[in-house]
């Protein structure tokens, strides 16, 4: 078909693409509890992940078909739920505690930029953008989770009614949808509201954290969250003033990636398996798929369709 | 190619298009119109000026896991996504649209559902589709009668028009009242690259009015929906002038009761008849068979003249009523 002569920019959107590597690599995602612990705890941790930096590496170079493998590395800290000391004091103790590990943190990343970064609403876009795996036998009419704020991975167990009437109903267990003969149910939650302030979950911000490591969040078309550039010259007082993603190596691989891979505690097993959950029933930007779709078709590398699979874990011992 | 890396083939869209007055006393301006549609934050509402004042919003994806309706009541079960959007004319008729499109055949086991969300508006068959069958019943279901458990693609489009309805810009004092009409429509391949046509269109006394198209197979099921929603408006705007205009004895009725039948019929909807605006120009041939019959533009030019003849003659009867006046 022919171009169309008139256009109106309002009514025709489009989406920019992101640069992108082959890895996003993620060395650590720390709570403030563990910062707290000091530069010991920090230099532990780093010791602890370098061996299975270098298998990470290794593993995905084989993806890449030979060409020069583009990856960067990038670390969370938890400003959301807690916060401890200021950028000024806790960044460069992290960046030189990586360093005695040989490591090197490309892009520094706030937990509360999942939340909200650069004025977007990045959580609220994400939700928003939830279509629940429907069980089987459902025809379109359900409450949509953004009444309820939970997401389940099957089927609930249905209410038990109390009155002597119903005592004969007999418990009936929870499923989950596409289990492998027997069920492993999850129920997430995914925020709580509390005096007009919602609160979103650890596993709903990792959930926007993987998502954005996997360029696939848009505002309006627009790549968010954009990295910002530091200035080589310290970090401000306030986790406020620090950017909500900070590119600390200049000639850094792009943030943005085919896979991620994420070295974290075991403890994270369950959140990670909400991650999991969350991103299975997540209707990402077409175009923004589509794009990635085309660019890794072209330089040979299979990427899964489903998003789920473009993240991957180590949980190594001693962490 | 899309977002799996596939060329899409379907054999089969089907929708369901409600169409109503905007719940509101003034018709909302381009700002607030897209302020009503919009149902992501990450999304812009398309909002569109010419030729015409016309929003629509992102679509939006409903899972569904269920039997499709079929004429021969054949089981067929089908997983996916259908996408619902909502679109506002000149800021005064809100339409909800729930659609789906449907390959020939799908695996015989459900997939993961990340499967079915890269592919947004796709019901998959478990096996093969019996497109024919499914487009027929689509098409005659009743909505007293959809067994339960079948697609309910009504009831989506409807929970979209009630969630918008429940918009803060919405004050719920109508200017005037109307109906809702319901257009369901399925569109089946058409044979050996023949043209896009209409093969029925069916108007029910109940509002439900149902269209069955043979499209190329590389139509967009957008446009199908962009094209529906369309011949929705306009039948709607039939709809309602006549049945406002059969409501008033012509003639008999008082001047001052005409007028307040006529007056808000001018101030809300003379102005929307703007047949096939934005309708691709592929399906946009289907709009000249409705002119020629039943003649869609020619019944509504004579609504118009009528109720202009009915301005005129208050316009000449005020001055005589004035004058009699003790």
């Amino acid at each position: 078909m022919t171009e169309a002569v008139f256009r109106e920019t309002s009514a025709q959107p489009r989406t920019e693409s992101v640069p992108l590597s082959h890895l996003s690599l993620e060395l650590g995602h720390l709570h403030m509890e563990d910062l707290r612990e000091g530069p010991d705890r920090l230099r532990r941790h780093f010791e602890a992940v370098r061996p299975w930096i270098d298998a990470a590496r290794a593993g995905v170079a084989a993806l890449t078909g030979g060409r020069t493998l583009r990856l960067s590395t990038c670390f969370l800290i938890d400003d959301y739920f807690t916060r401890f000391s200021t950028p000024a004091e806790l960044v460069p103790m992290l960046l030189s505690a990586a360093g005695e590990a040989d490591l090197t943190i490309d892009y520094l990343a706030r937990e509360s930029g999942c939340a909200v970064t650069e004025d977007v609403h990045l959580a609220e876009s994400v939700m928003r953008r939830l279509v629940e795996s429907p069980p089987p036998g459902s025809n379109g009419f359900r409450p949509p989770v953004s009444r309820t704020g939970w997401l389940t991975n099957g089927q609930r167990t249905p209410p038990q009614r109390t009155s002597a009437a119903m005592t004969a109903t007999s418990w009936k267990p929870p499923s989950e949808t596409g289990a492998v003969r027997h069920s492993i149910h999850m129920d997430v939650e995914l925020w709580d509201d509390a005096d007009d302030h919602r609160t979103w979950s650890c596993p709903f911000l990792a959930a926007v954290w993987q998502l954005a490591r996997l360029g696939l969040l848009r505002d309006n078309g627009r790549p968010v969250p954009k990295p910002a550039p530091w200035n080589g010259e310290g970090f401000p007082d306030d986790w406020d003033d620090l950017p909500p993603l900070l590119r600390l190596t200049p000639s850094a691989a792009p943030f943005t990636a085919y896979f991620t891979c994420t070295v974290l505690p075991t403890r994270f097993l369950p959140v990670e398996h909400a991650v999991r959950v969350i991103l299975d029933q997540i209707h990402v930007d077409s175009a923004a798929l589509g794009q990635i779709t085309e660019r890794s078709a072209r330089e040979g590398i299979h990427v899964p369709v489903q998003i789920a699979d473009r993240a991957s874990y180590v949980f190594p011992p001693g962490l | 190619m899309d977002a799996t890396g596939e060329t899409p083939r379907h054999v089969l869209t089907c929708g369901e298009v409600r169409t109503g007055l905007l719940p509101t006393r003034h018709c909302l301006d381009g700002r607030d119109a897209a302020r009503l549609l919009a149902l992501r934050t990450d999304e812009q509402v398309r909002v569109s000026e010419r030729p015409n004042l016309h929003a629509r919003s992102p679509d939006v994806l409903t899972g569904v896991d269920c039997r499709l309706p079929t004429a021969n009541d054949a089981k067929i079960r089908a997983i996916g996504t259908v996408a619902a959007r909502a679109v506002l004319t000149e800021g005064r008729v809100l339409q909800a649209t729930a659609y789906f499109s449907a390959p020939a055949a799908g695996l015989d086991q459900r997939q993961p559902w990340g499967y079915y969300l890269v592919r947004p508006g796709v019901l998959v068959p478990l096996g093969r589709l019996p497109e024919q069958a499914v487009a027929a019943g689509f098409l005659a279901r009743d909505r007293s009668a959809v067994p339960s458990g079948e697609l309910g693609l009504g009831s989506i489009a409807e929970g979209l028009l009630g969630q918008l309805s429940r918009h803060p810009l919405l004050d719920h004092d109508v200017p005037f009242k109307s109906r809702r009409t319901r257009l369901r429509w399925a569109a089946l391949p058409v044979q050996d690259s023949a043209d896009a046509s209409i093969e029925r269109f069916t108007l029910d006394d109940d509002g439900l009015r149902t269209i069955e198209l043979r499209l190329p197979q590389s139509t967009e099921p957008a446009a199908v929906a962009g094209l529906c929603e369309d011949l929705a408006l306009h039948d709607w705007l039939l709809t309602t002038v006549v049945q406002k205009l059969d409501g008033i004895r012509m003639g008999a009725a008082e001047g001052a009761a005409v007028m307040n039948v006529v007056r808000p019929l001018v101030d809300h909807l003379l102005h929307l008849w703007m047949p096939s605006a934005r309708v691709d120009r592929t399906l946009s041939p289907l709009w000249e068979v409705l002119e020629t019959e039943p003649g869609f533009t020619r019944q509504w030019q004579t609504l118009v003249q009528r109720i202009r003849d009915q301005l005129t003659l208050q316009a000449i009867a005020a001055p005589a009523e004035a004058s009699t006046a003790p």
